[in-house]
């Protein structure tokens, strides 16, 4: 099959093929029109600035990483407890759904304030914001992945009086894999903007203020940077995260290379 | 290759003899003795199920003992209650009235015990466990109970037995139907359980597979002679592995017939060419009809 190495190799260009285009494109535009920077910079100046800066981004993307980084995990255990009690208990679920529903339908951003009152200038509202910003997604999907088994095998598991830990250890939890990391993918970049709108209230570090700052200054390339920073950090992050799904769920259909081309 | 794990005639007692033992059976050489005890027994079992508004009557005064070492199939039509009675057997479900027994000890009990091996309609397997670690699950389960179930050579004796070695680390993904489902076979005879409950195993495979099937699992049960309760739709299925056809009719599910299957065993292909076999798939299929038309 002499076409297999091409069409691999085509495959791992893609994604770098998609994102020059998009560059391309930008910097073709803003030259046509000849745009302001303060209407739209041009991607290369943006990427030169960010450059010359690293220590700056570097300092202030360390923390924006680490309050999503927490806010990301808190919201994953504390989604995983919840679900698996609404999973085992439909008491709990028809309890906990209503309560569910209402923080998906509150815009969490009209929470930072009161978060910011009862922990002042601490990190810890822009990582509860981060972690609100992901919870919904992780319970939904966690929920969904836990209630999944197959009757059978639950019937199996039952056969040889299989311990309720038993069976969520051996047969729910590795059921819920592929929804968790499917949430996952949607909840890095979530944390990501929880962290950033909680920066945005009131922050002294963190790239969601490194912005604010530069709004309130005109710092265009200041501005653009940080955002060019906050993509990237989102895109290393579900890269990252594709990688270990990769590997922990080489079992699982989704990772069917072939099936892609139907 | 010399195989550890088939029964061997003479000599020191083999894995599976040895097994036999450990499980309480006592090994293919007590069938005959053990064949008056009844391993499971149905005693007047009735059984009604609520669907929204409506209660369907699944099962109807059903009595039936199954021998220790036997193997006894269930046939009948769609609904007639086939699989309820395998599950009530293997204590997943309570009957609402008669009761039923497995070895003299509830089926809730037994289930404690680790003394059934099941095998479902489909394979079950777990998806992100290799072959090797799906035949051991079972074995991995309920720890605290003196039911260890087959050493790991003996899997693998068992496994290279039944063609299986070179799927050892295969996912079960990348397996046929035919093989996922002869793991899900191997896996209940790997926990050693006295009694085997089968909901048919074969159903979702093709016919070429399912012959081969038959026969795979009457290899297996040889070496162990682990009493089995068999649900099957398929005539030809119950007649070649059955000691007995217990034929099921339906609305409500009761037994309206049982026909003993007297064909000599071991039984290989050629059974399937003699007149005795052709003689028990008729009386079965008479019995299902008149089944069917009161």
């Amino acid at each position: 099959m002499p076409r297999r190495p091409v069409r691999r190799a085509a495959l791992l260009v893609a994604p770098f093929a998609g994102l020059t285009a998009f560059f391309v494109g930008w910097e073709i535009y803003v030259v046509v029109r000849n745009l302001r920077p303060l209407t739209l910079p041009l991607p290369s100046d943006v990427i030169i600035h960010v450059v010359e800066n690293p220590g700056f981004y570097s300092r202030n993307g360390l923390v924006t990483i680490q309050e999503a980084f927490w806010g990301f995990w808190i919201a994953f255990f504390a989604a995983l407890f919840v679900a698996t009690w609404m999973a085992h208990s439909q008491f709990v679920e028809r309890a906990t759904m209503p309560v569910i529903v209402l923080m998906q339908s509150t815009p969490v951003a009209v929470l930072v304030p009161i978060f910011l009152l009862w922990f002042g200038f601490s990190p810890w509202p822009k990582i509860l914001t981060a972690m609100l910003f992901a919870w919904v997604p992780f319970v939904a999907n966690a929920l969904i992945g836990l209630r999944s088994i197959d009757s059978e095998t639950h019937e199996l598991m039952r056969s040889v009086n299989a311990s309720r830990w038993e069976i969520y250890w051996r047969l729910r939890i590795p059921h819920s894999l592929p929804y968790l990391f499917a949430a996952g993918r949607i909840c890095v970049g979530l944390a990501l903007v929880g962290a950033v709108v909680g920066e945005f209230f009131n922050s002294r570090e963190g790239l969601g203020n490194a912005a604010r700052v530069a709004q309130s200054r005109l710092l265009v390339d200041q501005l653009w940077g940080s955002v060019f920073v906050l993509a990237f950090i989102g895109v290393a992050f579900v890269l990252l995260l594709i990688a270990v799904e990769r590997r922990v769920l080489r079992w699982h259909s989704s990772q069917d290379t072939d099936h892609r081309s139907l | 290759m010399t195989n550890h794990w088939s029964l061997e005639t003479g000599g020191s007692p083999t894995q599976a003899e040895r097994l036999g033992e450990r499980i309480g059976i006592g090994g293919v050489v007590s069938r005959a003795d053990t064949a008056a005890d009844a391993a499971i027994s149905f005693e007047a079992v009735s059984k009604w199920f609520r669907r929204k508004d409506l209660l369907v009557h699944a099962l109807s005064r059903v009595s039936l003992d199954v021998r220790q070492s036997e193997f006894v199939s269930l046939i009948g039509p769609s609904g007639c209650g086939k699989s309820t009675m395998l599950r009530l057997a293997g204590g997943l479900l309570e009957p609402d009235r008669g009761s039923v027994a497995v070895n003299s000890q509830s089926p809730a009990e037994a289930r404690r015990q680790k003394r059934y091996g099941f095998v479902p309609q489909h394979p079950a397997l777990l998806p992100w466990r290799t072959v090797r670690r799906n035949v051991s699950l079972l074995s991995d389960v309920n720890r605290r109970q003196d039911n260890p179930g087959m050493s790991t050579d003996d899997q693998l004796a068992m496994l290279d037995d039944i063609g299986l070695t070179p799927f050892l680390d295969s996912l079960p993904r990348e397996l046929s139907g035919g093989l996922q489902q002869r793991v899900s076979i191997a896996r209940a005879f790997a926990l050693g359980a006295p009694v085997l409950l089968m909901d048919e195993p074969f159903s979702a495979l093709d016919e070429i597979t399912r012959a081969d099937m038959r026969y795979l699992l009457l290899h297996l049960w040889g070496q162990i002679g682990s009493t089995v309760l068999f649900v099957t739709h398929s005539i030809p299925e119950a007649v070649v592995l059955s000691d007995r056809v217990a034929v099921l009719g339906s609305r409500p599910g009761r037994i309206t017939q049982v026909i003993d299957v007297s064909l000599p065993r071991p039984r290989h292909a050629e059974v399937e060419d003699s007149d005795d076999y052709h003689r028990v798939l008729g009386e079965v299929r008479a019995a299902l009809r008149q089944g069917w038309s009161s």
